[in-house]
């Protein structure tokens, strides 16, 4: 297995993050963190920021309100078709 | 009252096959259009307004749907497309930081003494944070949105989007380094990390 070095780790590392690499190249990321510190503290910055912003964001839900509101514009539609 | 007026007012039957089907298939992806409709347009109202006419569009357009296959995908395209088309009018279109000059690691490096793992991220309150990414560029909001939000893969985004996966990376990359710009430049702010020393 090939050595990657800092920066084409890091170039990978949003990738390695989101889980869009392949097998191969995870492993390759993974080794390289492993062993080196200053981007594994890196790496773990990147991931309490990207699981931030999915629980902060995720948690708007569409309304009751609009969620009917748009069931009887489709019921219309139908009615009207 | 007229005839035509009661038989409107009488509680809807059970909606037809294509109608049943539409629901089974759009209805569960609401709430991500609603989600991503919000950081469209940054406006509660127009978001309502966005999800419904896309629901509607979508319902019109049924037919092109192929049943079973990406649904999410296939309605978050109408949205973006009825978006564009009628909902971009903001006056004042926030604009990408030139970050090319600022190493990508910089922010980093600053914090890494003293809130190496980013913990000043959960002081922040939520609408401060919603703020922060709906003043971010309108390319750079969608991505952010369908990608670190909604949890779409870079292959379904490029697909939505119309555009190559490099770009949705790219843009991806400059949409988190202004929002995690911005959001130090807050929590310095408010005083949740102090900032980095000027170099001696």
């Amino acid at each position: 297995m090939s050595r990657l070095d800092c920066e084409e780790a890091l170039a990978r590392l949003h990738d390695y993050l989101k889980r869009e690499l392949t097998p191969d190249l995870v492993g390759e990321v993974r080794t390289h963190l492993e062993r080196c510190r200053d981007c594994e503290g890196y790496a773990k910055f990147e991931q309490s920021f990207l699981s931030m912003l999915e629980n902060r964001a995720h948690k708007e839900t569409c309304p009751n309100e609009v969620r009917a509101r748009i069931v009887a514009a489709l019921r219309a539609a139908a009615r009207d078709s | 009252m007229t005839r035509a007026l009661r038989l409107h007012s009488l509680p809807m039957a059970e909606p037809s096959a294509p109608g049943r089907l539409f629901d089974q298939e759009a209805l569960p992806h609401l709430d991500t259009l609603y989600r991503v409709a919000l950081r469209l347009t940054a406006d509660p109202t127009l978001a309502e307004d966005l999800v419904q006419d896309t629901m509607l569009k979508a319902y019109r357009s049924w037919q092109q749907y192929r049943p079973g296959t990406n649904a999410r995908g296939w309605l978050l395209t109408i949205l973006r497309n009825t978006f564009i088309n009628d909902y971009r009018r903001r006056k004042h279109e926030p604009v990408a930081m030139d970050l090319e000059a600022v190493e990508p690691h910089a922010l980093y490096r600053s914090i890494q003494d003293t809130d190496p793992e980013g913990t000043f991220f959960s002081q922040i309150v939520d609408a401060k944070v919603i703020e922060a990414i709906d003043s971010l560029p309108t390319d750079f909001r969608e991505v952010l949105a369908l990608s670190d939000i909604e949890g779409l893969s870079y292959g379904e985004i490029a697909e939505t989007l119309k555009i190559p996966v490099g770009t949705v990376k790219s843009r991806l990359f400059r949409a988190r380094r202004q929002l995690q710009a911005g959001l130090y430049a807050h929590a310095v702010e408010m005083g949740y990390i102090k900032p980095r020393e000027p170099a001696r």
